[in-house]
């Protein structure tokens, strides 16, 4: 029992961490347990592995949050959250829930969805500002921030004379993205 | 020192714990003082966090996608296929330059097409004699190599209807194929199948087989339009006549198409093999039809099916197959460039292989 509880542990810094090893062991030892629960509630593989990548990336959101503590075993948590994001995805579709099964959402973990789903907002206007920036500054925050590119790597892929105009060139970006994304943020 | 640094510069330092102690005190007595540069300082740390986050997110998840991946039966691609591409475009090409100085009007298919529709049976002779010298080479290849040529006959275009894997091309495209897979932007393979078809305006519903294919993050940004658009109306369109997606514009010449066939636009717009199938797109980003053939005679004389006849298709798909089309296009105010770029993302080459 004390070994099951230190490897989760483990396993949890790492996916905080976003370690790749960690996150695929976490989804393939839950994936078939949530996708068949998925599957007999009325939900295609699609459904499934949808339902089952949003649990886990709820939970590594939720590992990264700084006073983070997890009462409940993994298995228990993802099960948890993605019965109720699958709910809700069938309120979403106004299925009936053709099953006697009583739904039990656990409050706890519907204030961690109510986060999420405001975050998953938050990143969605972020992608439309970004794809609003236009070239060059998109392709240039993209490689930076998401592709992880070293300012040398830019000057070469942009054609900028040095780092130092990469640079002011990227905090030119990061104004234009803060203001468009301030404004979808206030709509 | 602190005063003259870029805000940003600040501000990432800042989050990646990069100030000295010195400098991280100036900074604090700065914000406690200073209200405007405060907030000013802290909307760029909720910035930066922002886009740090959703990279990290982003991360996570397509590892995510991968480690699903790994766990469905690894499907085969057609990589000895690709290997080989090379020389199969220029056998394509110099058959195709022997076929356009033999040819009247002919499917827009790069290759050799058996079955002609009855309207264009007139040209069957020629697209056989073009069959012929295009096996010639291909053979030729062959014997180079020292190893059996892919089955693959022809390359074409499509376009998606739907986010999740239905996409629209020409019923001549995939007519007696063994198999269909689709490139997409990212170079990926996909299996398609055929979900529904109308030989009479040459129009065909496929389906990525792999339940969990995706365009593109983001849904269809056009609309297909509902009712024919106007004499003179400009055009463009993404297709695949190479490798590589291609653009070209031009205007709708004749509201009907082919012998007045009122299911079919006249185009003025340049196309070429492999463009079959592909979009045809208004300057407000409606899809108003899709490239079937072309007249070779005159340059750039091009057929077009209207939307609306493949909006009629995929209406008439019942149970499974039921589509919802995109109603809504998010291309209005976009510029051209950033519509073609959003376009690209739906656009895929298609790969048809027959025995």
């Amino acid at each position: 029992m004390q070994g099951t509880l230190h490897t989760e542990q483990d396993l949890l810094k790492r996916l905080a961490a976003g370690d790749s090893r960690a996150i695929k062991s976490i989804y393939t030892s839950h994936y078939r347990m949530i996708s068949g629960w998925i599957v007999k509630h009325g939900g295609g593989e699609q459904d499934a592995a949808d339902i089952c990548q949003e649990s886990v990336v709820v939970l590594y959101e939720k590992s990264k949050s700084k006073d983070f503590q997890l009462t409940s075993k993994i298995s228990t948590y993802l099960f948890s959250v993605a019965k109720n994001l699958w709910y809700k995805e069938l309120q979403n579709r106004r299925t009936e829930i053709l099953t006697n099964e009583p739904i039990e959402m656990e409050s706890s973990y519907e204030d961690d969805l109510k986060v999420h789903r405001e975050r998953e907002i938050h990143y969605q206007q972020l992608d439309d500002a970004m794809e609003e920036l236009g070239s060059p500054c998109n392709e240039l925050l993209k490689a930076y921030y998401y592709k992880q590119k070293s300012m040398h790597e830019l000057v070469d892929k942009f054609g900028y004379t040095n780092t130092d105009t990469a640079k002011t060139q990227k905090y030119k970006c990061l104004a234009r993205l803060k203001k468009l994304f301030f404004e979808r943020a206030l709509k | 020192m602190l005063q003259e640094r870029n805000i940003w510069e600040l501000a990432e330092a800042y989050i990646n714990n990069e100030l000295s102690g010195d400098d991280k005190a100036a900074l604090e007595r700065r914000r406690s003082t200073d209200h405007s540069f405060a907030a000013e300082f802290q909307d760029c740390i909720d910035m930066l966090q922002a886009l740090k986050g959703n990279a990290a997110q982003k991360k996570v998840r397509s590892i995510l996608k991968d480690a699903h991946n790994e766990l469905e039966t690894p499907k085969a691609a057609p990589k000895q296929i690709s290997n080989r591409r090379h020389m199969w475009r220029t056998a394509a090409v110099a058959a195709s330059i022997a076929l356009i100085t033999s040819l009247t009007t002919y499917w827009v298919v790069q290759v050799n097409n058996k079955k002609i529709e009855s309207k264009y049976s007139l040209l069957r002779r020629d697209l056989e004699k073009y069959k012929r010298s295009q096996n010639k080479i291909i053979r030729d290849i062959k014997e180079q190599t020292g190893s059996p040529y892919s089955d693959a006959r022809y390359t074409a275009t499509g376009f998606a209807i739907t986010n999740n894997g239905f996409l629209a091309t020409n019923y001549h495209v995939v007519e007696g194929a063994d198999s269909v897979y689709i490139q997409t932007q990212d170079g990926e393979y996909h299996k398609v199948n055929v979900i529904g078809g109308d030989k009479t305006t040459d129009l065909v519903v496929l389906k990525v087989e792999d339940d969990n294919f995706k365009f593109s993050k983001y849904d269809v940004p056009y609309a297909l339009a509902r009712n024919k658009k106007m004499l003179g109306t400009t055009v463009f369109t993404l297709g695949f006549p190479q490798d590589e997606i291609v653009y070209n514009e031009g205007y709708i010449s004749a509201v009907n198409g082919y012998q007045g066939d009122s299911t079919q636009y006249r185009l003025e717009i340049p196309a070429g093999p492999g463009q079959s199938g592909a979009p045809v797109v208004d300057a407000s980003g409606n899809v108003i039809g899709l490239i079937t053939g072309k007249q070779s005679q005159s340059e750039g004389i091009t057929y077009a099916v209207c939307s609306e006849a493949l909006l009629s298709l995929a209406d008439s798909l019942k149970g499974e197959h039921k589509i919802s089309l995109p109603r809504v296009n998010r291309m209005g105010r976009l510029s051209r460039v950033r519509q073609i770029e959003r376009l690209e993302q739906f656009t895929c080459a298609i790969k048809v292989y027959k025995k």
